[in-house]
């Protein structure tokens, strides 16, 4: 296994240091919400993992096509790193957006299109590991993944507007205070926590994106070398 | 003229079709068994949900769609297992045939399995709940919510037809992916029974058809990669 | 006049949650990655004696 690049090594400490500067900004430096007290600070992780899940979910229909047109075999490590990182994010997520509801809304789960469209974007990758998983040969199962996660990548979207059209029959005073958070008026201090968070989950992503295909790299040797000696 | 035994893209369909539809006919094996699977679910949801008049304008679509979905996943499970474990997947993979070919094939066959479950639900839900389902615009959506579905499911079941959590691992896969068709087609088939304007109509009508050719399109390009021995 | 709730139990809870999942998945990777290494060495060693 060729050693850590030295890039990567940086980076890792890179990735480390800026979780905590962000960790700052959010906890201390940004004032606290009028409105919801304290539980607001969640919302820059929130999107900061969002915006992570979100980009390996698109980042993995496109390395599918990538498999499919080349069927090197490369392009499935990569898509399988950036389908379980977004898992990881995308769950957290989806449990910060829950957290955040409950003191807000008094509920620990809101139906509305972006939390929702969530929970199904979640269930289709996790679906996408059970598909890999009951697949033994290598080169089906690279197959089969990247067709998934083409046809997951593609949904998703669509769902958010299936449930988008859902919303408006349904009066609901948690869609009224959805309303409110979605034009949440962020004062200076904020905003710069805000943006240094997606900054810091975009690098955390890359760190952990590439650490991810390096493991992936390791099992591709470990299997061919099984094959070759067993 | 060229002499080739390559049968058109169409008459290889066709064969697919015809061959799907007459063993079923012989053995009526699936069709039964997704009927009797239909009308246990709506027995069930007489149990689990209050269907008085007023809750049932509201929620007849969705039972009837929650039906079709799970009768739906019967049938493409079942028609492929069909296939593999007889054996003829390998036999029509060997024949001179465009693979996309076997791929609409079995689309059709499945969809035509599918509206045969629909024409068997749809009268017995309305006579059960006194319910009027014979709206044009019911039996559009159900066309279009079909198509996307079988599509989809299709291109699924082939793939999970070959892992080893078979029959398990299909509605896993499919219901995520399926969720705009089921949404839309509620929506829609809502809006139809209960007589409300196009304009609130149209916008869940228009996410179905653009479901159903994106993923019809994208199904196209992709066959090949999922029925390959 | 309203005051601003106490919704720091939740902000605690929220936070936890990020870096326990985040520490669970890179301890995950960590032993993954230790095992196949060892993996590889037992292989490497078994060719190298073919």
């Amino acid at each position: 296994m060729t050693p850590k690049p030295v890039l990567l090594k940086i980076l890792d400490y890179l990735s480390i240091v800026l979780l905590a500067v962000a960790t700052y900004l959010a906890l201390v430096y940004a004032p606290t919400e009028a409105v919801m007290g304290d539980v607001q600070r969640v919302f820059y992780f929130h999107i900061g993992t969002a915006w992570v899940g979100l980009l390996g979910f698109v980042f993995a229909a496109g390395l599918g096509i990538a498999y499919l047109v080349t069927k090197d075999m490369k392009w499935d490590i990569v898509e399988v790193a950036a389908v379980e990182i977004s898992v990881v994010f995308f769950f957290i997520t989806i449990v910060l957006g829950s957290v955040w509801a409950r003191p807000a809304w008094n509920t620990w789960w809101t139906w509305d299109p972006r939390l929702t469209t969530a929970a199904v974007t979640e269930l289709i990758y996790v679906a996408y590991f059970m598909l890999r998983a009951g697949i033994d040969d290598p080169e089906r199962r690279a197959r089969f993944g990247a067709v998934y996660a083409l046809l997951g990548g593609l949904s998703a979207p669509l769902t958010f507007m299936a449930i988008r059209l859902f919303r408006s029959i349904h009066p609901v005073v948690i869609g009224a205070a959805n309303e409110n958070q979605d034009k949440m008026n962020m004062t200076g201090d904020m905003r710069v926590a805000f943006f240094f968070a997606l900054f810091t989950f975009t690098v955390i992503f890359i760190d952990m994106f590439w650490n991810r295909i390096r493991l992936g790299q390791l099992q591709d040797k470990v299997e061919q070398l099984k094959l070759k000696v067993m | 003229m060229p002499t080739t035994s390559h049968p058109s893209f169409i008459h290889a369909t066709l064969a697919v079709v015809r061959k799907d539809l007459t063993a079923e006919f012989r053995s009526r094996e699936l069709l039964s068994a997704m009927l009797v699977f239909s009308l246990l679910v709506i027995l069930i949801f007489n149990f689990a949900l209050e269907l008085n008049v007023k809750e049932r304008q509201s929620v007849t679509a969705g039972v009837l769609w929650t039906t079709f979905a799970f009768a739906g996943t019967l049938g493409l499970n079942r028609s492929m297992a069909v296939e593999k474990d007889r054996g003829c997947l390998d036999g029509l993979l060997l024949a001179p045939v465009d693979r996309a070919a076997i791929y609409f094939g079995k689309v059709i066959s499945n969809l035509a399995f599918m509206f045969m479950v629909e024409a068997f639900v749809l009268p017995i839900y309305a006579a059960l709940y006194n319910v009027n389902l014979f709206h044009p615009g019911l039996l559009l959506v159900i066309l279009l919510g079909s198509i996307g579905y079988t599509t989809v499911g299709t291109l699924l079941a082939s793939m999970t037809v070959q892992a080893r959590t078979r029959d398990v691992l299909l509605p896993i896969l499919l219901f995520p992916v399926a969720i705009p068709v089921l949404l839309s087609a509620v929506k829609a088939s809502t809006g139809f029974l209960n007589g409300a304007d196009m304009a609130e109509i149209w916008p869940p009508l228009n996410l179905l058809i653009v479901y159903d050719l994106i993923f019809t399109a994208v199904a196209f390009m992709v066959f090949d990669n999922v029925v390959e021995e | 006049m309203e005051s601003t709730p106490d919704t720091s139990q939740y902000l605690i809870l929220g936070y936890a949650v990020f870096f326990i999942v985040s520490a669970i998945y890179l301890v995950s990777l960590y032993v993954r990655n230790r095992s196949l290494q060892r993996d590889l060495e037992t292989l490497e060693g078994l060719d190298a004696e073919k």
